[in-house]
């Protein structure tokens, strides 16, 4: 009988119904929770039967909604929801045994839900590199459809976000072709080929550059240090080679 | 029949290790109805969470409790896996499964110790604590450690265990079987213990269920929820597994099942050693845990279920991280245990219980 863990969304109105039917149907009750978000505060209410750990979750409880206690179905819940109320200020009516406020002794009211500067940072940070992150694959969608419109007969694949058209067939129709015409459609392809590595360096370019321009100066002094120097050997090795 | 009277009982008492108060509605001796209060240590651990990232927090999470570190570092790590998907390898499993179970044998003989010097049984309470340190040189010789071990990450465990120190090991444990058994014999047939245990704190298999009780507690009034059962991790490699459960529901067998559950554990161990499968003891962990992900486990610390809960946000700090120990479950059983009994009692009942006020105010 391995673990089992189940999540379920319920309404604040459903919470009394929801304790009164685990209490009804076996299930064990395990702990209730909250969680601070910037939309509200989460109440998680766990149970367990048979190996199957439940978690029902009421989603952004705001602090003046009256969340009814479930310490009348569940006497062990008492401790838990007078902990929610000191932490997190959710106003839980009717607990069994009610210290009204004084179950922890503190020193600043509803502690858990003070959202530290770091976390602030964190948030943001994450925020931004997801927004980053979803504009980029946008951008690749985009331009390989255009791609594809533009050259309806072309076989194309991505590379690292950059459409690289294939040569497929090409050799083939050049082998009958006169050999001037052959070299100047060599050359343009060449041309073309270096114009995509440019603008796909162009790109990479303007990425990092972003990427460091939301960085610590510091760090991103650093980094800028690093790939000169890594820019720097590059060329020495290549002037060796010659 | 006298007047009802308030009692305050803690949070300063010498049989309590830690801060808990209890108003008791005493009438003559008898105890009428018992309010508990805690929160005198509350600590904040877990919005640490915010400011230490998924692997710092778990020396934060080891130093919840002095007695069940290796559990929550443990449960801790296990809930974080979950949540980012990694499987750790199966000797690390099953060496994390040794250790915890050492936990529980350190653990329970230290209780036993303070039960014997709750009842005045002080050569008892020597004899079972000089037995631990024996318990706590094991762990020094595998982990480094004798309390905080900082074995745990997430993605596996950081040290080895060679074939000469399981073998050190087993013998230790011999020898600890051997001197054990007479003192278990001093617990479960002395007149004077029986005197201070045998039918006080009663609680009926109805009430245990009543309340959601967990732990040895529970299983003393025969309610059988052993997390262990689930056979998560290193467990799933016992042959089988039986908990080990008391119908009397009183001090006597509180102190009977954990009693038993030492010689248990060595048993636990002992199998475990032959089992042990070779190979990496842990994985790379990179990433972090998915914006919204969630998580949830249970571990069966020494004095009961303990579940975590942890939230990811996207980043490498977790949203939420939450334990919930499992003394704030049986404190309502413990009222309920008091309910009834002589004022003379009521240090033996609450030391049954096994309380710990750092795991609950974490």
């Amino acid at each position: 009988m391995a673990l089992q863990t189940e999540y379920l969304v319920t309404a604040l109105e459903n919470i009394e119904p929801m304790a009164r039917e685990r209490k009804a149907d076996g299930w064990r009750f395990v702990q209730m929770m909250a969680v601070n978000t910037e939309d509200g505060i989460d109440l998680i209410y766990s149970f367990m039967k048979d190996g199957v750990l439940q978690n029902n979750k009421i989603e952004h409880v705001r602090k003046d909604d009256a969340v009814p206690s479930i310490s009348g179905e569940f006497l062990e819940a008492f401790v838990f929801e007078n902990e929610v109320h000191d932490l997190f200020g959710v106003d839980i009516r009717d607990i069994a045994i009610d210290f009204g406020g004084n179950f922890y002794a503190l020193a600043q009211p509803e502690p858990m839900t003070v959202i530290s500067p770091a976390q602030k940072a964190a948030r943001e940070k994450a925020r931004a590199a997801a927004i980053a992150k979803a504009e980029r694959a946008q951008k690749a969608a985009a331009a390989n459809a255009a791609y594809v419109a533009d050259h309806p007969g072309a076989k194309a694949k991505r590379a690292g976000g950059v459409i690289v058209p294939s040569d497929d067939g090409v050799e083939e129709k050049l082998k009958g072709m006169d050999p001037e015409k052959v070299a100047r459609v060599r050359a343009a392809m060449a041309a073309k080929a270096k114009r995509a590595a440019a603008e796909q360096e162009a790109r990479k370019q303007a990425e990092l550059e972003e990427k460091l321009a939301g960085m610590d100066p510091e760090k991103a002094a650093k980094v800028r240090a690093a790939m000169e120097a890594k820019k720097a050997r590059a060329g020495a090795d290549a002037k060796e080679g010659e | 029949m006298g007047k009802a009277t308030v009692i305050p009982f803690g949070p300063q008492h010498p049989v309590l290790p830690e801060p808990l108060h209890l108003d008791l509605v005493v009438e003559d001796e008898k105890v009428l109805e018992a309010i508990p209060q805690i929160g005198f240590v509350h600590r904040g651990l877990e919005k640490l969470v915010e400011t230490r990232d998924y692997n710092q927090f778990i020396y934060v999470a080891e130093r919840i409790c002095g007695i069940c570190a290796f559990g929550h570092s443990m449960g801790y790590a296990e809930t974080v896996e979950r949540l980012m998907g990694v499987q750790i390898p199966p000797r690390a499993e099953v060496l994390r499964a040794i250790w915890h179970e050492l936990s529980r044998i350190h653990s329970h003989v230290l209780w036993m110790g303070l039960a014997a010097d709750a009842f005045g049984f002080e050569s008892l309470f020597m004899h079972c604590w000089r037995l631990r340190e024996r318990v706590l040189d094991v762990f020094e010789k595998t982990t480094g450690g004798r309390v905080i071990f900082s074995v745990v990450k997430v993605g596996g465990v950081v040290r080895d265990i060679d074939e000469g120190q399981f073998a050190e090991m087993k013998r230790v444990l011999e020898g600890i079987k051997s001197d054990y058994r007479q003192i278990c014999n001093a617990f479960l047939k002395d007149a004077s213990v029986k005197n201070r245990t045998v039918g006080v704190g009663y609680l009926s298999r109805e009430d245990a269920l009543e309340l959601s009780m967990v732990g040895p507690f529970a299983r003393a009034s025969n309610v059988n929820n052993d997390a262990r059962m689930l056979r998560n991790g290193g467990y799933a490699y016992l042959e089988g597994f039986e908990p080990i459960l008391d119908d009397q529901g009183d001090c006597y067998a509180r102190v009977k099942v954990r009693a038993l559950e030492v010689l248990q554990s060595i048993d636990i161990i002992e199998e475990l050693i032959s089992k042990v499968p070779q190979g990496e003891i842990a994985v790379p962990v990179k990433g972090s845990p998915a914006d919204g992900a969630e998580s949830s486990n249970v571990v069966e610390q020494p004095r009961g279920e303990c579940y975590y809960y942890a939230r990811g946000n996207g980043t490498k700090f977790l949203d939420r991280m939450r334990m919930r120990t499992p003394t704030s479950q049986n404190l309502a059983g413990m009222v309920k245990a008091l309910e009834g009994c002589d004022l003379a009692d009521v240090n033996m009942i609450v030391l049954t219980i096994d309380p710990c006020i750092s795991c609950t105010e974490r």
